[in-house]
């Protein structure tokens, strides 16, 4: 088994001391401390799930009366989310898919191939990072209008394949990859796609795991453009319902809050499988920028 | 004569690799120009043209920024951006770090302390800010009432409190994205060497001496870069009071982003305005982002 050790600036001979050995005990409580505002709101969400509205309006108790799983069951129906649970998998799966191929490529050519001229381009999605993003969402919706794609879901997934921080991230991590095996690739005749496809991807898969899960995961919880994009169609995802929800008041609260346990669903489960990757890889990948 | 057909073949071979290069990068090129850097042009190129639905009327020149900003709202706007972003930095800028330097000394529980601090961030945006809203509600159910009431404390309102609003939103984002945050913190003071702090034990450093003089130090760098993406992206809060308060009460909460949104999609469609709106905020961002660059220069000379 492996010896726990100490990382941080407390060391081992430090806690021999009482008052340090104090404030280490203050330290595991504080940290105890953050963990449960941290989860509090979401246990008390699901809890309140149960309440119908006459309880969720009068309740002062954090508990509910009974755990039934009905009122979940009613909303769920009364709504018809199993059709914004389709759509939302529909608009996340075309996202990812949009997000590896386009970043992917454009990574490997700012990353490997460096064709002349390519620091110009390196340089703009560099920028593109500081561009505050929601700032052109007024002229994209425009430009989507104009070219006939309101109501679809291409223009979601292709809006993925243009973001700047999964560009750096493939960018750097095939940076880091040694260079001999590219060149043997490319002097055994592979061309540049197939060194990309059969030598480099291989290679990548912790960072196509990491860039997949931020764009499942953003995908999921986007609601501005998705709203512009698909507001009164039936391809609604289910954030766009609660987006409207919250800002057409059509439910009651009892129900709202039913439906914010329906959207982070998801999200809690994909945390939980890859929990591992998102609190240790992907964080010291991306702080290198 | 050989070495020249030679070397004429590289040339020839150096272009094809260098044009089949670029026709790899092309799609997300292609992405970037149509998501990313035409919008941004698109919208100066608005804020000076009278617009009617998609279409651009007429030049117009400045007319739109004066319309604008001799509305009593923007004024409130900006006032009240600013204000975000003072209590952002107040109560968000500090925290992620205090998190990252408590858990950083932890050793069992270590990956649950990390886990559970980094779970709010995963969660969709919205979702976040709706679950709050019942925590502030003012009635006798709203949560923290139900929470001050076992302390003896009536109930109180909250949202409706102007000197109150903007806080509380910044403390709902901080509690969404701190815990993320602190995680890159620790990442930045994994790489310290421990040798260092044992080290500096020997010569009899104290703790908070080691704290101070070691680990703040190590993350310097890496705080200034955070500080002014935070910055950024909280000039832009927009969905947060749009779901939360409406602005309201009174335009308390009103952000400079949400006004371009109404300009937008509230009803009159004014993208001229909206644009004339968003190439302010792009500018204000600028001259910070200017300034910021500068003085990290400076401070970059002198070590």
């Amino acid at each position: 088994m492996k010896k726990i050790q100490h990382t941080g600036v407390i060391r081992e001979y430090d806690l021999h001391a009482p008052a340090v050995k104090a404030g280490y005990g203050f330290v595991i409580f504080l940290c105890c401390l953050a963990v449960i505002v941290a989860v509090f709101p979401l246990i008390w969400v699901t809890l309140a799930g149960f309440k119908d509205l006459k309880e969720f309006l009068s309740s002062t108790s954090i508990f509910p009366k009974s755990f039934s799983l009905e009122p979940f069951a009613v909303t769920w129906n009364q709504l018809g989310i199993t059709k914004n649970y389709l759509n939302s998998l529909i608009s996340v799966a075309g996202s990812v898919i949009c997000a590896l191929i386009f970043n992917g490529l454009l990574g490997y050519g700012l990353g490997i191939l460096k064709p002349k001229g390519y620091g110009v381009v390196k340089k703009l999605v560099t920028l593109s990072l500081l561009m505050p993003a929601t700032i052109s969402i007024v002229p994209l919706f425009m430009n989507i209008q104009k070219l006939g794609l309101g109501s679809s879901f291409l223009p979601l997934w292709l809006s993925f394949g243009a973001n700047a921080m999964y560009v750096i991230l493939f960018m750097q991590f095939f940076e880091s990859l040694p260079r001999s095996i590219i060149e043997a690739s490319r002097i055994d005749g592979c061309s540049q796609l197939q060194t990309f496809f059969r030598i480099v991807l291989p290679l990548s898969k912790p960072i196509c795991v990491v860039v997949a899960i931020f764009a499942i995961n953003a995908a999921w919880s986007d609601f501005l453009l998705p709203y512009l994009v698909l507001r009164g169609t039936p391809k609604e995802t289910v954030m766009v319902r609660l987006f409207k929800f919250s800002t057409e008041q059509t439910v009651n609260e009892d129900t709202m809050m039913r439906s914010v346990v329906f959207s982070m669903i998801p999200p809690i489960i994909l945390f939980f499988i890859f929990q591992k990757q998102l609190t240790e890889n992907s964080v010291s990948v991306g702080i290198k920028g | 004569m050989s070495a020249g057909k030679e070397s004429r073949i590289r040339t020839h071979a150096r272009l094809r690799e260098n044009v089949t290069s670029w026709l790899i990068m092309v799609p997300g090129l292609l992405l970037m120009l149509f998501f990313v850097w035409e919008p941004l042009f698109e919208s100066v190129r608005m804020s000076l043209y009278k617009t009617r639905n998609v279409e651009l009327v007429r030049f117009i020149g400045l007319d739109n920024f004066v319309s604008v900003v001799s509305k009593d709202d923007f004024m409130q706007a900006l006032v009240n951006t600013f204000s975000y972003t003072f209590w952002s930095l107040l109560l968000g800028f500090g925290l992620p770090v205090l998190l990252a330097i408590l858990i950083n000394e932890t050793t069992r529980g270590k990956g649950l302390f990390r886990t559970a601090v980094y779970l709010p961030n995963m969660l969709p945006g919205l979702a976040v800010i709706i679950l709050w809203s019942a925590f502030f509600s003012g009635g006798k159910s709203g949560v923290l009432n139900i929470l001050i009431g076992r302390l003896g404390i009536p109930p109180q309102s909250y949202l409706t409190r102007s000197e109150w609003v903007i806080p509380i939103i910044i403390l709902i984002a901080t509690w969404k994205g701190a815990g993320a945050t602190a995680l890159i913190y620790m990442a930045g003071m994994a790489g310290i060497s421990p040798e260092l702090y044992e080290a500096a034990a020997i010569d009899g450093a104290t703790v908070r001496q080691r704290v101070f003089h070691i680990l703040l130090p190590a993350v310097r760098k890496l705080a200034g870069t955070l500080l002014i993406l935070q910055i950024i992206s909280v000039f832009q809060i927009m969905y947060e009071p749009m779901v939360l308060t409406k602005g309201g009460p009174d335009n308390a909460s009103l952000s400079l982003m949400q006004l371009m949104w109404q300009y937008a999609f509230g009803g009159s469609m004014n993208y001229g305005k909206a644009s004339a709106v968003a190439v302010i905020v792009t500018l204000i961002l600028l001259v910070m982002t200017a300034i910021y660059s500068f003085f990290n220069r400076r401070e970059s000379d002198w070590e």
